[in-house]
């Protein structure tokens, strides 16, 4: 998955050959989504000793109009699950839907209070975007799906719009893939054994880190993001956080960057 | 005050305060009615046979199908509402057929058997107000012979309540008490095939009415290397010929 | 009086076909659409090869998009219908599209399951291959993207793999390689494990020299194969790596090997 959402479930152009864009000109009757409206880009996570970590931005993109600037893309599902979405904002908002009514028949259901884990909802939403991809219909997202697993141990898992799961120590999607992964990346040189040596500090650190190279380097990326930690105690999600020590200082000598006129 | 058993045998799914399901039991009671049908396993093979009941000399006793094919490696006898029983074996044919035809080998006897039965108790509506396929249970009880790989000659009874039982020697149908008893007495696990075919003839001969010959009995055996094999015109007067030269 | 006399013969000088001899045109004239493509490749490799009383599956664990690593541990190789009590001696491996790979052993899994609820007996992997097959054809006008190898024991405890097309053709086969290196890793498997262009020195001239004979490989022998048969592949194909994942079926259960591949 490349930082381009319309080009998401669309055939490789070093496959293929050039993507043709007059198709999004077509008038002709569309009942299916055929491509993405308001999107929102890369979301972050890395797994750290007791939990995850997991982080998004607040903008919602339609096109290259940064349309919408206070959209949460992190969801939490009690007790201890975070999701966060890329790609198409709506069908974030139906999915969201999906996952409250089904807390609430889950919570109804049983007496034990909550009983589905982060690995639980993981599954239920590959389920969900396989079969709809599978009836031509998809919900055109890129998720990552962090919390703890059947034995409270960290978890992190992806799933996009062609129901594709995999599972990983760091991930990263959109333009995060790029950018972010290969930073996040040097936290785990062993991979799944190096997230015993990862504290919830070094963690936050390096996603606060991944947040600002792509705010600097990802033209729809806004420095207001969502950061949630994970852990068996819960869910402890900042909201609308600023990113910190911004350096524009190669900024005054480039014509065209902050408060120059002319 | 109505008796209780005319309050609870009308509805085909209500159970009788006793717990029991009275047409259930009913159909149970048409078997009684029907020919008698005897199975024998030996471990050469199933020996299935039945009585032709030829109610006229002007009728053609070679249309009366009692035993019939299921697959090349099992076969069946049947007592009681014939026409039952056609869907039953339609049934059965066709669950056969989409055994081989997704995993390459034959369907288990018992496997067949279970396919049978699983429709045994499809009548009525269900509890959610569905549709049907039948107003009754089955009138008819079938003997399931045949041959797996697994488990070799195999000799199975199933009943219109759904029931089945494996069994060495079974015995349905009209005579089917005195049968039963004549081949608990007469069975022995060592038994040819030969022998099995004499036993069976032998005790229809004691529960017919009209007297056996050739015409109103049918034989068909299920081995390893013929599979199921109903015995023609030929066969079945050498052996009905042996059983008057005892 | 001419046009009578022009009547049977040909109208121009260009050949008389008798079909239409117009091009067809080069768009259609409908409303262009784009459908949605619901496919992808997660790239990655898997090799399966059998011996006298085993068989070796094999698979990388990396898993792409383009030129991006997904991670670098998401198995290929999956036990099917395990139950726990070690009757099950059936491995399915899969490459090609990711998403459609688990969906397809979910299904074969469920079913090898209840078969043995249905007919109280482990499933034979000859008749789970033929049952993969008709799960595969059944979706042939949208079919699961992947290049399937099944592996197990027969009912005389040889080696038995099977190897699919995406639609479920299949054949019993000594060994396979499907995936992306498969191109590169099949033609070492025939030299190396069926002996292809392989002569016994100096048994002769032109067609009278003998072929080396085939010999079912002793069990290190194939491991030793299948590891070259990776690293190898990890070289050239930059789809695989990371990770080699091993199943090794004999009459003593699966065992597993994991062995290090290079990251690059």
């Amino acid at each position: 998955m490349n930082h381009y959402p319309q080009a998401w479930g669309r055939p490789r152009d070093d496959v293929y050959g050039p993507y043709d864009n007059s198709y999004f000109q077509a008038s002709a009757p569309q009942t299916h989504t055929q491509s993405p409206a308001v999107t929102g880009t890369s979301v972050l996570g890395v797994k750290f000793k007791d939990g995850v970590v997991i982080a998004a931005d607040n903008l919602a993109s339609y096109g290259s109009l940064a349309r919408f600037t206070d959209v949460k893309r992190l969801r939490t599902f009690p007790p201890n699950t975070v999701i966060g979405f890329g790609g198409d904002v709506s069908d974030m908002q139906y999915l969201d839907r999906l996952l409250q009514s089904l807390d609430i028949r889950e919570n109804y259901l049983s007496s034990y209070g909550h009983v589905l884990n982060a690995k639980n909802l993981h599954t239920y939403l590959s389920k969900v975007l396989y079969k709809r991809r599978s009836d031509f219909n998809p919900l055109w997202n890129m998720l990552l799906v962090a919390g703890l697993d059947d034995d409270d141990k960290p978890f992190l898992a992806s799933a996009d719009l062609l129901g594709t799961t995999f599972s990983s120590p760091t991930l990263a999607t959109g333009f995060g893939a790029h950018l972010a992964q290969p930073l996040l990346r040097k936290l785990m040189p062993h991979d799944e054994d190096s997230v015993k040596d990862v504290t919830k500090e070094m963690a936050v650190e390096a996603i606060k880190a991944c947040m600002k190279v792509l705010f600097y380097r990802d033209a729809r990326s806004l420095d207001k993001y969502s950061i949630a930690v994970v852990t068996k105690d819960g869910v402890e999600l900042k909201e609308d956080q600023k990113l910190e020590d911004q350096s524009w200082a190669f900024a005054d000598q480039i014509r065209g960057y902050g408060t120059q006129v002319n | 005050m109505f008796i209780a058993r005319s309050e609870y045998d009308r509805g085909i799914n209500t159970f009788s305060p006793e717990g029991r399901l009275f047409q259930v039991e009913y159909s149970l009671e048409a078997i009684k009615l029907g020919s008698t049908a005897i199975g024998v396993a030996t471990s050469h093979g199933v020996l299935l046979g039945v009585e032709k009941r030829v109610t006229s000399p002007l009728l053609v006793s070679s249309s009366i199908e009692k035993i019939v094919e299921i697959d090349r490696h099992i076969g069946c006898a049947m007592s009681g509402l014939q026409a039952d029983a056609r869907s039953m074996i339609e049934h059965a044919r066709v669950e056969s057929q989409n055994h081989a035809f997704n995993f390459n080998e034959r369907l288990r006897v018992e496997s067949c058997t279970q396919a049978i039965c699983d429709l045994a108790l499809r009548f009525g509506e269900g509890a959610q107000g569905e549709e049907s396929i039948m107003s009754r249970p089955f009138g008819v009880a079938l003997l399931i012979a045949g041959w797996d790989e697994d488990n070799g000659p195999q000799l199975y009874h199933a009943e219109p309540s759904g029931t089945f039982y494996r069994y060495d020697a079974k015995a349905i149908g009209s005579g089917s008490e005195g049968a039963q008893a004549e081949l608990q007495s007469e069975y022995h696990r060592s038994l040819t095939l030969e022998e099995a075919e004499t036993l069976v003839l032998k005790t229809l001969k004691q529960v017919m009415e009209e007297k056996l010959d050739s015409k109103n009995v049918q034989l068909a055996s299920v081995t390893k290397e013929k599979g199921f094999q109903i015995y023609g015109d030929e066969q079945m007067a050498t052996v009905v010929a042996r059983l008057e030269g005892d | 009086m001419a046009s009578i006399m022009n009547a049977g013969g040909l109208p121009s000088d260009q050949p008389g076909y008798s079909f239409s001899n117009a091009s067809a045109p080069s768009e259609s004239s409908g409303p262009r659409q784009h459908a949605f493509n619901p496919y992808t490749d997660n790239g990655g490799s898997t090799l399966g090869v059998t011996g006298a009383d085993f068989a070796i599956l094999a698979g990388d664990t990396r898993s792409t998009s383009g030129y991006n690593i997904n991670t670098r541990y998401a198995p290929k190789l999956f036990r099917i219908g395990d139950d726990g009590d070690s009757s099950s001696r059936i491995v399915l491996s899969v490459v090609g599209f990711a998403a459609d790979g688990n969906a397809l052993k979910e299904r074969l899994d469920a079913i090898v399951k209840m078969y043995k609820y249905q007919h109280g007996k482990p499933m034979s992997v000859k008749a789970c291959a033929q049952r993969l097959s008709t799960i595969l054809y059944q979706k042939r006008f949208f079919p699961y993207y992947v290049h399937a190898i099944l592996g197990g024991l027969d009912d005389d405890g040889k080696g038995a793999l099977y190897s699919y097309d995406p639609v479920g053709s299949y054949e019993r086969e000594q060994c396979r390689a499907a995936g992306a290196a498969a191109s590169l890793i099949m033609p070492f498997l025939d030299n190396q494990v069926n002996y292809k262009n392989q002569y016994i020195p100096a048994s002769g001239t032109g067609h009278e020299l003998q072929p080396r004979a085939i010999e079912s490989l002793p069990k290190e022998d194939v491991i030793g194969l299948v590891k070259d048969a990776f690293t190898s592949a990890t070289e050239r194909h930059i789809e695989v790596g990371d990770g080699l994942q091993m199943l090794i079926i004999t009459k003593d259960g699966i065992e597993e090997i994991y062995t290090p591949l290079k990251r690059d």
